[in-house]
């Protein structure tokens, strides 16, 4: 928890007190970026975007969870760019119900030895951003299902059920990636 | 509670998201359920495995660097910008419409400042509309495209002309912030240069002819048919002020 640096009466300038209490989490902010946006140069424009808007935005910041907030901005911003990156292709409304998983056959013991680095990436990469954001925000940031529901602006119940589903969805395709038995299809 | 309960808890348990009732409720179905508890142990290698062998992004060195670099052009309610002091910015724009194009130009600011704060700001907006992917929030070459883009966003209708014929080709338009108002930005493009043109209501605070230098940077303001102009552009002086004379002749009087 942080309070909001200026109102302790800092004599340090604005942009010092932002980059001592939002630069420890470019890190978080870049790989949310990096995992919504699959590119390394789209990840990083964002990023700097997002830090400027958070600077921009910072006097209105009313302390609270500082990593938080910057998630929020960085998400908003990489959704932007998702959108105009899809411009020309036809729009896709996202239905939770069609990307419920379905296999249900492969053991935890074959799980465990198909699951790795390289198929887990893969795996992840091929999950809707708004699935794929559940496991980088709790497995990888280690945010909490409250957090989550303030970044994402949704209730809790449903990061809940969209976690259960990431986590469901990503099973079957690191299954399904290291059995080869799915095109790859981009 | 049944198996259906408890395959919804099994996430928010393993993650300690459940309160003490539904947690013990939870053990309870599990100690009881074999299935469920195979679901678990698959849940728990599932949750175990993301978390430990998922590859995290690592930002670049260089990226806490250029938006260090960032905050420093930019100018912030609380603080002027820092014109003193040599920092080399890069600047990455991409492309228009799908392609992605990437310039890269070195910019030192070692000059001190000489313009007005208007001026200032209004360099700072360009430097940043060229910095990160902010150049433009509608793309087109169309006038006819660009000028309604705004209806609705602002509270009058900018100018904006065709100079394609003449080698100042529009590229597009966007909302920006000058002396704390929104205000339109329609940008032109000359060979690898952009001019950005800013235009609002004069109303009691017009402008008058002025013209800027300042760093490799060329600002011209003027004020006409009740509106002012501020171009700014790292275009040469003389080709800068062509455009503004091809501007201010096809300047029609906004409509009342």
């Amino acid at each position: 928890m942080m309070e909001n640096p200026r109102e302790r009466g800092d004599s340090l300038p604005a942009r010092q007190q932002f980059e001592e209490a939002f630069l420890p989490h470019l890190d978080a902010a870049y790989n949310l970026a990096r995992w919504l946006l699959r590119n390394d140069q789209d990840a990083e424009d964002c990023v700097q975007d997002a830090y400027l808007r958070a600077y921009k935005a910072f006097p209105r910041f009313r302390g609270g969870d500082g990593k938080a907030w910057l998630m929020t901005i960085v998400r908003n911003v990489c959704y932007t760019a998702i959108r105009k990156l899809r411009r020309h292709e036809t729009p896709e409304s996202f239905d939770e119900n069609i990307h419920q998983a379905t296999d249900d056959t492969a053991t935890t013991e074959e799980f465990r030895q198909k699951a790795n680095a390289e198929t887990l990436r893969r795996g992840l990469e091929r999950l809707p951003p708004e699935f794929r954001e559940m496991i980088v925000l709790h497995d990888l940031e280690g945010h909490s299902y409250k957090e989550i529901a303030a970044i994402v602006a949704v209730p809790i119940g449903t990061v809940m059920s969209r976690l259960a589903r990431a986590r469901e969805k990503l099973r079957v395709e690191i299954i399904a990636i290291s059995t080869k038995e799915i095109s790859y299809e981009l | 509670m049944n198996c259906e309960e408890a395959a919804r808890l099994i996430g928010p348990y393993l993650d300690g998201e459940l309160d003490l009732t539904a947690c013990l409720e939870t053990e309870a179905h599990l100690a009881a359920c074999p299935s469920c508890r195979e679901k678990l142990d698959l849940q728990r290698a599932l949750i175990t495995v993301v978390q430990e062998e998922m590859p995290r992004h690592k930002a670049p060195a260089f990226l806490a660097t250029r938006i260090r670099a960032s905050l420093k052009v930019d100018q912030s309610p609380t603080e002027t910008i820092p014109w003193r002091q040599p920092w080399p910015v890069v600047w990455t724009w991409s492309g228009l419409a799908g392609a992605l194009a990437l310039l890269a130009l070195m910019l030192v600011f070692s000059k001190p400042g000489t313009s007005s704060s208007l001026a200032q700001e209004a360099i700072a907006d360009h430097v940043r509309s060229l910095q990160v992917n902010h150049l433009l929030d509608v793309a087109s070459t169309d006038q006819h495209t660009v000028k309604p883009w705004f209806a609705g966003k602002l509270d009058y209708s900018p100018q904006v002309a065709d100079l394609g014929p003449s080698g100042y080709p529009l590229i597009g338009g966007r909302l920006d912030v000058l002396d704390h108002h929104d205000v339109a930005a329609i940008v032109y493009q000359r060979r690898k240069h952009f001019i950005n043109l800013f235009i609002w209501p004069a109303n009691k605070s017009p402008l008058g002819e002025r013209y800027y230098e300042q760093d490799g940077y060329h600002v011209l303001e003027w004020t006409k048919s009740g509106m002012n102009y501020l171009a700014v552009s790292e275009l040469g002086e003389k080709e800068l002020r062509d455009f503004t004379e091809m501007i201010k002749n096809q300047t029609t009087p906004p409509m009342e």
